[in-house]
């Protein structure tokens, strides 16, 4: 097991390395000219060539990639320049380690960029995690329970029609009428716990968290529903109903359980996925995470910022990978792992 | 300034040869505050609380030799960037734009023609830190402009007419972070006690309209410098400061800076809240649905952004919230470019047809009717100085298809005649708008392929080799002069059009006159407004004539404020936006 | 089922779902076709969601003709049906709806609304069917050689395949798209439009191919252990005759499945990427621009505000039932 979980944390670690170099070449190799988005619209030649040198792209993007890879360990400095830092040091901008580039367009490091939204998406991946989870699962008990019947057709269909539509128009709708027209719930706006107490923390969250809830309950629902339905056709079970336990004491002790796992797993994964930034719902509810920081990177062509933002998002999912399958192998006792 | 509407600010405006107008210059103490205001409620406000600024786009800079936001110059000058001189709060018409002393005791005294010019500070005025702004701040704050390495994004006036000696085009001193040529600079701008001179190599009439327009004069302490790492570092001379940090996409609060003395400042700025909170990020349609509803903190909210065409119906139907939406003339004025190095529109028959076909009453109805802007008959504001109606552009605003179709038969091509329509687009309003132009050009005989750039614009747009025939512009003074518009734009020698491969600087057409470029001579070298304006508008009957330009419509500020707010007032001191000079929240 | 990225956001959650979890399942070897027909005519849900898929592709393949006919027109403005004082809303109530215009017209350009909507559902399906085909191909491709040849082959390519399913997605889509869209057109795609369209079919493509691959790999290695494989194979039959013969037809159910399951999962990424700004622009109407655009008349229009969502929303519903009533059907073992 533990032979396991450090193979599984090495490849993963190659794996984020070789998807660094990927993602760096695809930016950075690029017939683009990274240095001409260094300084927004309001550009001269003379000033992409300064830029050009002060943030190194010129030289071969092998050598640029191997003082990111430094930059992650020992840090930089930005720019890198022995005359200026002789003459103005305080206009050089240091980036410790983990140093993953400065943004001229954000005048700010990544690594401080990205400390500053994380907190707001994991706030929402969480927040809607936990939604999901409990209407998805519970629904999906029900539905499962009166499977063929009314409130199965209900809750399965409607999930699934709420599902059709896309996330931003659920988003606006819910922003638009809720929050603004009906005035049922305050505007949604982002408070640190530290600003404005749990109170005001939750009800910023709400409609935002319930938005990406509404994506995912659906499948859910679908999903625990196909697993209690085959966990309650399983032999034990019937078993089970035949030494005359009590339905709740079935349901409770031993579907449940045999149906949780498998949706653990997912749930697992999709958190991983989801901590990185909702990208639509982000831009929906001008949260600033790291999704709508990585749409306003992706769109003003900070090079840089996506960049970061591609790895950190990438080491979110491998790590959710890792834990799932290393929670998965303690769980279920019928794993092995070699 | 420059403008801002739906792309963005302007290639760095190179060294122009503009000159302008004496009127606003000369000495002379200036009227005290006043509590009027342009438009919109003027009850007298009451000092507390707290106003919300919502908005969209983020601030790019907020470093005042940076800035080149017509929304983010007057909020700075307003809130916490006080300059030598600054247009008074709460004045309207002409008025508005008559730059008032506010750091200096004075607006300036010139001599030598306009090449030299002298401010003295006043006592008592003070940075955040209670230090006082001393002469040598002002020097430093200017001397970053010369630092074009660290120091982007902002307008570079003073590059050109500074008296430092260039080499290659560009001024021999760095800026203040390398240094070098530092004695040229020092020479050019002297301190000598409260009293700061700048010597300029040709007359600068009009430099303090620039001063109380850019923020590119105002004082900078040296010990808050970190080059761009400072760029929303704000370090207040003014009645705000910032409290915390700028989060950009995000924006940032501003509190009273203590260190702030009323007594010292005779502009009218009244610094009612407590408290202004700006938020970025928010979508229009959010915004204005928000102050619709009314709600909340939401009653004390104002916004720099339109109400959507969509909304119009919400606002109509409901009186109270229609007495809450101000529709004021904003500064800009959008207009079509010809590209002259396209071989279809070098035929100047075919320069005429479209324009004969230009329907500018459709591009209005799809850019959001008439709350959306006015048809224009020249590229000039009205609102500007010896604004006069361009002849070439009286036509009837719906276009003539049958004259143009005419037009277009008669200019020895074959129909339909194939052109290319390059603008800034992303926005439902934009694309519709472009589309509308295509359905009136089409019908004359073009067939119009439409091109919508999104995220570059001007970049594109200023390489003479962009193989498209026409552009769309959007055009805002730098300041509130003729000399600040169809100069930049069309004088060729400025823009380097047929001498820079790379470039046409803001002559995005490649327009190319000598006709043209000695009327801008000899306007610049006119002794008052009056006769100025008259020489631009011969210089602006010529282009008319021979097709440099097409104007739309001269665009309308239609905004929405929330009922809690006092004071509200846009006037051209702010470019249009709401002066935060004059607005406080009701208790 | 680990390891499957999924980007429920975006809208392929349900999709991708019902592919993990039929993951493990073996299809039964026969020709199970008539089995197949003789469930859907009795699954009336499917039978109906169905019939609504085939009108769909019917209406989209003949809306460019009917565009050509006149019958069609989403693109002539009819200022005389706005006003322009209520920002261009439809003069007659009710988004002016009429003989003329069934669905009413647009605000501010007073377009057709119904035509644009079919002409719509033409691109979207487009794009959508593009991304499918790519995405199936390059699944199948590569889940075929990694199966089938196994060892060092089927390492790589399943840390490819590990490797494309650990980036951000949506990200990735966004970020790339102004470099992408260059090469395209540089390539010789026309600019504009047509490289946008190229640049997401691709890249959803590009994407999407790696879940598929898996589902695949994991067939080809239960079929090549199976008596009618070995027996091709000590025939001494070659590796090409293997995978189209004995390999290919038996494939061919989960791919229809995987494949109709895509399609409501590309409809919305469609929707989501013109929601951002990327994809194929206005005024060509796709359904993630008319979308992008009516949600703004949520307050004011609201047949505009809600025909481009319903539309999107009965696509999406109808091509994820058909899908899932095609994998019972196919999947005998299925118990739902």
């Amino acid at each position: 097991m533990f032979a396991y979980v450090v193979r599984r944390i090495f490849v993963g670690v190659i794996m984020l390395f070789v998807m660094s170099l990927v993602t760096y070449l695809l930016f950075f190799a690029a017939p683009s000219d990274p240095a001409r988005y260094t300084c927004g619209k309001n550009c001269s030649p003379e000033l992409i060539e300064q830029n050009r040198k002060a943030l190194g792209y010129d030289k071969p993007v092998l050598v640029q990639y191997g003082e990111f890879v430094k930059g992650v360990f020992v840090g930089r400095e930005f720019p890198d320049d022995p005359e200026l830092k002789k003459s103005a040091p305080e206009t050089i901008a240091s980036c410790p380690a983990p140093c993953l580039g400065y943004s001229p367009l954000q005048s700010a490091t990544v690594t401080s960029l990205i400390a500053e939204a994380a907190p707001i998406s994991i706030s929402l991946a969480f927040m809607a995690f936990l939604m999901w989870m409990v209407f998805g699962i519970s629904g999906g008990i029900i539905a499962a329970l009166y499977k063929g019947r009314f409130a199965d057709r209900a809750l399965v269909g409607s999930a699934l029609v709420v599902y059709s539509f896309p996330t931003f128009f659920i988003g606006l709708s819910l922003y638009i009428f809720v929050a603004i027209k009906w005035q049922l719930t305050p505007i949604p706006v982002y408070t640190p716990i530290s600003e404005g107490g749990v109170g005001a923390w939750l009800s910023g969250l709400f409609l935002p968290s319930l938005t990406l809830a509404l994506i995912y309950i659906a499948g859910y629902i679908r999903l625990t529903r196909a697993f209690v339905l085959e966990s309650m056709g399983e032999d034990y079970i019937r078993t089970a109903r035949a030494k005359g336990l009590p339905q709740r004491q079935i349901m409770g002790k031993h579907t449940m359980r045999a149906a949780l796992t498998p949706i653990a797993t997912v749930a697992g994964l999709d958190l991983g996925a989801l901590l990185a930034g909702a990208i639509i719902t982000e831009t929906v509810f001008n949260y600033n995470g790291l999704g709508k920081l990585a749409v306003q990177a992706a769109t003003t062509y900070d090079l840089p910022t996506t960049v970061g933002i591609v790895l950190v998002a990438a080491a979110f999912i491998i790590t959710a990978n890792i834990i799932v399958d290393v929670l998965y192998a303690v769980i279920d006792p019928r794993v092995k792992y070699s | 300034m420059t403008i801002s509407r739906r792309t963005t600010a302007l290639a760095v405006l190179a060294v122009t040869s503009v000159l302008s107008v004496a009127a606003c210059g000369g000495g002379g103490t200036t009227t005290g505050s006043g509590n009027g205001s342009a438009t919109g409620s003027a009850a007298a406000g009451q000092k507390g609380g707290t106003v919300y600024w919502l908005t969209k786009r983020p601030a790019e800079h907020l470093d005042p030799q940076r800035t080149y936001i017509g929304r983010d110059l007057a909020n700075e000058n307003r809130l916490f960037y006080r300059d030598l001189v600054s247009f008074p709060v709460g004045k309207t018409g002409e008025e508005a734009t008559k730059p008032v002393a506010d750091l200096a005791t004075d607006t300036g005294t010139s001599s030598e023609g306009g090449k030299v010019w002298k401010f003295t500070l006043k006592d008592g005025v003070k940075w955040q830190d209670g230090k006082d702004i001393t002469c040598e701040d002002l020097k430093y704050g200017l001397s970053r402009g010369f630092a074009t390495d660290v120091i982007t994004g902002g307008p570079n006036y003073q590059l050109g007419y500074l008296d430092v000696p260039q080499k290659d085009g560009l001024p021999v001193y760095n800026g203040p972070y390398k240094k070098t040529g530092q004695a040229d600079f020092d020479k050019a701008v002297a301190c000598e006690g409260k009293t700061i001179t700048y010597h300029f190599n040709k007359p600068w009439a009009d430099f303090p309209l620039a001063i109380a327009s850019l923020r590119s004069f105002a004082p900078y302490r040296a010990d808050q410098d970190k080059g761009d790492q400072s760029n929303y570092a704000i370090f207040s001379s003014g009645p705000y400061q910032l409290q915390g940090t700028w989060q950009k996409g995000k924006g940032g609060t501003f509190v009273r800076n203590p260190n702030y003395d009323p007594k010292t400042d005779q502009t009218g700025r009244m610094a009612l809240p407590d408290k202004i909170v700006i938020t970025e990020g928010l979508t229009n349609e959010i915004i204005n649905q928000r102050l619709i509803a009314d709600s909340g903190d939401d009653k004390y909210a104002v916004t720099d952004r339109k109400i959507p065409g969509s909304m119009y119906s919400q606002i109509d139907s409901n009186p109270t919230v229609k007495s809450r939406s101000t529709l004021v003339n904003a500064p800009f004025v959008d207009y079509l470019l010809p590209n002259f190095n396209s071989d279809v529109m070098k035929n100047p028959k075919v320069r005429d047809a479209l324009k004969l076909a230009t329907d500018k009453t459709a591009y209005i109805t799809a850019s959001g009717g008439d709350k959306y802007g006015v048809p224009a008959k020249s590229i000039v504001n009205p609102d500007i100085v010896g604004y006069k109606d361009n002849a070439a552009f009286t036509g009837p605003d719906a276009g003539d298809t049958a004259a143009a179709k005419a037009m277009l038969q008669s200019a020895g091509v074959t129909l339909p005649v194939k052109i290319k329509y390059t603008y800034s687009g992303g926005t439902p309003e934009s694309d519709n708008a472009a589309a509308a132009l295509k359905q009136g050009w089409d019908k004359a005989g073009f067939s119009t392929t439409l091109d919508p750039l999104t995220d570059t614009y001007y970049d594109v747009i200023q390489n003479p080799n962009t193989k498209s025939d026409v552009y769309w512009g959007g055009w805002g003074a730098d300041w509130p002069s003729a000399a600040t518009v169809t100069a930049p734009l069309f004088d060729s020698r400025v823009n380097g059009v047929g001498t820079n491969p790379k470039s046409n600087g803001q002559d995005y057409g490649n327009y190319k006159s000598d006709a043209v470029n000695s009327l801008f001579d000899q306007a610049a070298k006119a002794a008052d407004v009056q006769s100025a304006a008259t020489v631009y508008a011969q210089a602006d009957d010529q282009l008319g004539k021979d097709v440099a330009y097409i104007p739309l419509t001269v665009e309308k500020f239609y905004f929405l404020h929330g009922s809690g707010i006092t004071g509200y007032a846009q006037s051209a001191a702010t470019s249009g936006y709401p002066d935060l000079g004059s607005i406080g929240v009701k208790k | 089922m680990s390891e499957t990225q999924r980007d429920m956001e975006f809208g392929s959650g349900v999709a991708v779902e019902t592919l993990g979890s039929t993951d493990e399942k073996a299809i039964a070897g026969r020709t199970p076709w008539q089995l197949a027909r003789a469930r859907l005519r009795r699954d009336k849900i499917t039978m109906v969601v169905t019939g609504i898929v085939i009108a769909s592709i019917v209406i989209a393949i003949l809306a460019p003709v009917l565009t050509a006919l006149g019958v069609l027109d989403p693109e002539t403005f009819h200022p005389e049906l706005i006003d322009p004082n209520t920002g261009g809303l439809p003069i007659d109530g009710g988004g002016g709806i009429s003989w003329q215009h069934p669905l009413g017209v647009e605000p501010g350009t007073g377009r057709d609304v119904l035509s644009r909507i079919v002409l719509g559902v033409t691109f979207s399906m487009t794009v959508a069917l593009s991304a499918t085909i790519i995405t199936v191909v390059l699944g199948t491709v590569a889940g075929l050689v990694a199966g089938f040849l196994g060892g060092r082959t089927d390492f790589a390519i399943s840390r490819v395949i590990d490797m494309v399913l650990s980036f951000p997605q949506t990200l990735m889509l966004l970020a790339l798209s102004g470099m992408f869209i260059d090469i395209i057109t540089n390539a010789g795609v026309p600019a504009g439009n047509p490289s946008n369209g190229v640049y997401i079919v691709l890249v959803l493509g590009l994407f999407g191919w790696p879940t598929i691959a898996r589902i695949i790999r994991g067939q080809v290695l239960s079929l090549r252990e199976r008596e009618f494989v070995e027996a091709a194979k000590s025939l001494g039959a070659s590796n090409g005759r293997i995978f189209f013969k004995e390999l290919l037809p038996n494939l061919w159910a989960p791919l229809l499945v995987y494949g109709t399951l895509l399609m409501p999962a590309y409809i919305s990424a469609e929707a989501a990427l013109s929601y951002l700004g990327v994809g194929i622009k206005p005024p060509t109407p796709t359904l993630g621009n008319l979308l992008t655009y009516s949600v703004n008349y949520a307050a004011s229009d609201v047949t505009f505000f809600l025909f481009p969502a319903i539309t999107i929303a009965t696509l999406v519903l109808c091509f994820n039932l058909m899908g899932d009533g095609l994998r019972d059907a196919l999947d005998p073992k299925a118990d739902r």
